[in-house]
């Protein structure tokens, strides 16, 4: 994320400052993609990666992990808990 | 950005082994057994939290420092069916009363011993006009909290 602080950025040009691979950082960035922290678009022939100036799809991103989390831990209370109005 | 933006809402669907009217009351009388005690948007760590089981009733959490932080209000109050509560929290994950996004959550029985349990976290655009000004400028700074925390998660 840090090399897309100056602007847009070809997979290409990220990786020639990385100690990793091109693939890695292919990898990475669709990670980020995903999670809502960059974005991309074509440009000629190549495509270019650019920080998502938005974020609120990072916060969303954030969201929807924090409520799994949470949501499993109110399932297992749920059910180890006595429910008096269980039916056989 | 050249493109209207609209948020999708978060959407979660769960079976619980549980009658409709406990997995209610597991999630709201019975909060602090279960919510995440790292879950908190206080400053200081999470003692206790709570949901006061009434319209209008805070979603609020005690902390160690013997502070209390309000996370959100009660705006539907259906036992055992439903609830629908403010959620107070900034973009940059911190209480603020004039920011407020929507959360649903719904209970629904599908057999004895058996309920879906259903939530849905709204309205994020109306967090992002609020805190519009503020957002923009930390986005400039690479959003210290909620980034930070994020990016540890996904580079883990």
């Amino acid at each position: 994320m840090e090399a897309l602080r100056a602007g847009p950025r070809a997979v290409g040009e990220i990786a020639r400052g990385m100690p990793v691979s091109r693939p890695a950082v292919s990898q990475h960035l669709k990670v980020l993609k995903e999670a809502g922290l960059v974005t991309d678009r074509a440009e000629g022939t190549r495509r270019v990666y650019y920080l998502d100036p938005k974020g609120l799809a990072a916060l969303r991103a954030w969201l929807d992990r924090f409520w799994d989390q949470a949501l499993v831990a109110f399932q297992e209370e749920a059910e180890k808990t006595p429910d008096k109005d269980k039916r056989k | 950005m050249n493109k209207a933006f609209v948020i999708a809402p978060v959407r979660k669907s769960l079976v619980v082994k549980a009658s409709q009217a406990h997995a209610f009351d597991v999630f709201t009388s019975r909060l602090d057994s279960w919510w995440p005690k790292g879950h908190g948007i206080g400053a200081t760590p999470v003692k206790q939290s709570f949901i006061e089981p009434r319209k209008g009733g805070r979603w609020y959490t005690t902390h160690e420092d013997g502070s209390e932080t309000v996370v959100g209000h009660m705006r539907v109050w259906e036992p055992p069916q439903r609830i629908v509560f403010s959620w107070e929290v900034s973009a940059d994950w911190k209480p603020d009363p004039s920011v407020a996004s929507e959360v649903e959550i719904r209970f629904i029985a599908e057999g004895a011993g058996t309920t879906r349990v259903e939530l849905e976290h709204r309205n994020f655009e109306a967090l992002g006009q609020a805190g519009g000004e503020k957002m923009r400028g930390s986005v400039d700074g690479g959003w210290p909290g909620l980034l930070e925390i994020f990016r540890k998660q996904a580079e883990a």
